[in-house]
């Protein structure tokens, strides 16, 4: 529902929790974020509730015996981050996307949250493109007159999730994510006429 | 910087200025004097916890005391709620309807572009209307007469039944987004809408939609993150009673 980085954070230490939310801001990515500091049974309802991007753990608060929800089947799915401390054991290690050493000196917890912020493709460093290609360009009419995914999927001759990536790197690249406001775009830079639309 | 009971109101408002219009949903209104939080609240019969969390939710959008908040009543959420709703509906969207129309007869865009503008307003104020108006005429009085039913211990079989018709769930499933129209028209205005001057009714608005834009978030966070939990525990609370009664007969 937002658009913004969220992240879950299970950590029972006040200071160390504080001292994670510096560090993310320190990264320049806007987040959200909320403060579990008690083991949770009922974690995958919490997860399922918050569609969390990012999970910072501390393997002490995972109750014994449960394994961490995944969903490969959905397109959400969360990246796990082991909070841990030298001396945890390889098993337990091994549960995680990432791990996070708290014993880690300034320079090794930078680089691995950077890392991770680049699997998420926030990351601020990344350098991009942002004018639309031919293709999108044609996509965005196509989308600003009316039609749905599946007709201009036809129309193009591609697939519907071809169309569906267009639209998404459409909407990273000019910062508008309705339809409406795609039109109002496309009229803005006349792509399409005003008459055009009023037509269909 | 968390808000607490101790601070004097003047200062919460220095140190965020932000919070105004949430000041406004309790029923407090300016001239402080030296009172504190604690003193204001009393003086207005507020439940001062949950004055607390609203502020510091909206204070800092990363503090969210999801399992805290979850044991306040829901009547005094929705009480809250529906202010917010009013605050939209009554006063900020026609604002920054008002803006608009007065930099449109200014001159400064072209005569397409006006109409752009206002139409694509218009509709974000329908979607908007439409939004919460569902709550209101649905959602908000079910959660209500759940919270009454529960309350009162003499509530008949019958009547526990006919509440449980409903589920929130069917609220959670369909509750969308309504600032996607509202981020899209930030950067019409920021990045394509071409101005022939250096319009400040412009900059005016852009402010103003910043502004809804961040309450709106929170608004809609409270909905999906408190709201909503709070009603899951009644409707289990609901189930309980009724097996048990069942289970009487
Ligand atoms: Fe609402
Ligand atoms: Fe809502």
């Amino acid at each position: 529902m937002y658009n913004r980085l969220c992240i879950l954070l299970i950590e029972p230490s006040f200071l160390i929790r504080e001292g994670l939310k510096t560090m993310l801001s320190n990264l320049g990515n806007p987040y959200r974020l909320e403060e579990i500091d008690t083991p949770l049974d009922d974690l995958e309802k919490l997860i399922n509730r918050l569609h969390p991007t990012l999970i910072m753990i501390n393997p002490l608060l995972i109750p014994k015996m449960i394994t961490l929800p995944r969903d490969p089947e959905s397109n959400f799915n969360p990246i796990y981050i082991g909070l841990i401390s030298n001396g945890v054991s390889t098993k337990t290690k091994s549960k995680f996307d990432n791990l996070l050493n708290l014993d880690g000196d300034r320079h090794e917890l930078f680089k691995t949250m950077e890392k991770v912020m680049q699997q998420l493709g926030t990351s601020q460093t990344e350098t991009d493109n942002y004018t639309l290609s031919e293709r999108e360009l044609s996509i965005l009419k196509l989308v600003a007159l009316g039609n749905t995914n599946n007709e201009i999927a036809d129309r193009l001759f591609i697939s519907t999730h071809t169309v569906m990536t267009h639209r998404k790197n459409i909407t990273r690249k000019l910062g508008i994510k309705t339809v409406s406001g795609l039109t109002v775009y496309a009229i803005l830079n006349q792509h399409i006429k005003m008459e055009e639309i009023q037509g269909s | 910087m968390r808000i607490n009971k101790d601070m004097k109101m003047a200062e919460v408002i220095h140190l965020n200025h932000h919070l105004l219009p949430v000041l406004n949903r309790f029923d407090i209104h300016l001239g402080f004097g030296e009172r504190s939080v604690e003193t204001v609240c009393r003086d207005h019969a507020l439940n001062i916890d949950f004055f607390l969390e609203i502020v510091n939710t909206f204070h800092d959008p990363s503090y969210f005391p999801v399992r805290h908040l979850q044991s306040f009543k829901a009547s005094m959420l929705i009480d809250y709620l529906q202010k917010t709703h009013a605050y939209y509906l009554d006063f900020k969207i026609p604002e920054i309807r008002q803006n608009i129309r007065q930099i449109t007869q200014e001159g400064s865009l072209q005569n397409s572009h006006k109409k752009l503008l206002e139409d694509f307003f218009d509709s974000y104020q329908h979607e908007l209307t439409t939004h919460i108006n569902k709550e209101e005429q649905r959602v908000y009085p079910y959660v209500i007469s759940l919270e009454n039913t529960l309350d009162n211990p003499a509530s008949t079989v019958k009547e526990l039944q006919e509440i449980g018709r409903y589920s929130i769930l069917e609220y959670e499933e369909d509750h969308d987004d309504v600032e996607a129209k509202l981020f899209d028209l930030k950067n019409i205005i920021i990045k394509y809408l071409p101005t022939s001057k250096n319009n400040k009714l412009l900059n005016v608005i852009l402010h103003d939609i910043f502004e809804l834009e961040r309450d709106l978030n929170n608004h809609g966070h409270i909905e999906d993150l408190i709201l909503v939990p709070i009603v899951e525990n009644m409707e289990k609370a609901l189930r309980a009673r009724l097996n048990k009664l069942s289970a009487n007969v």
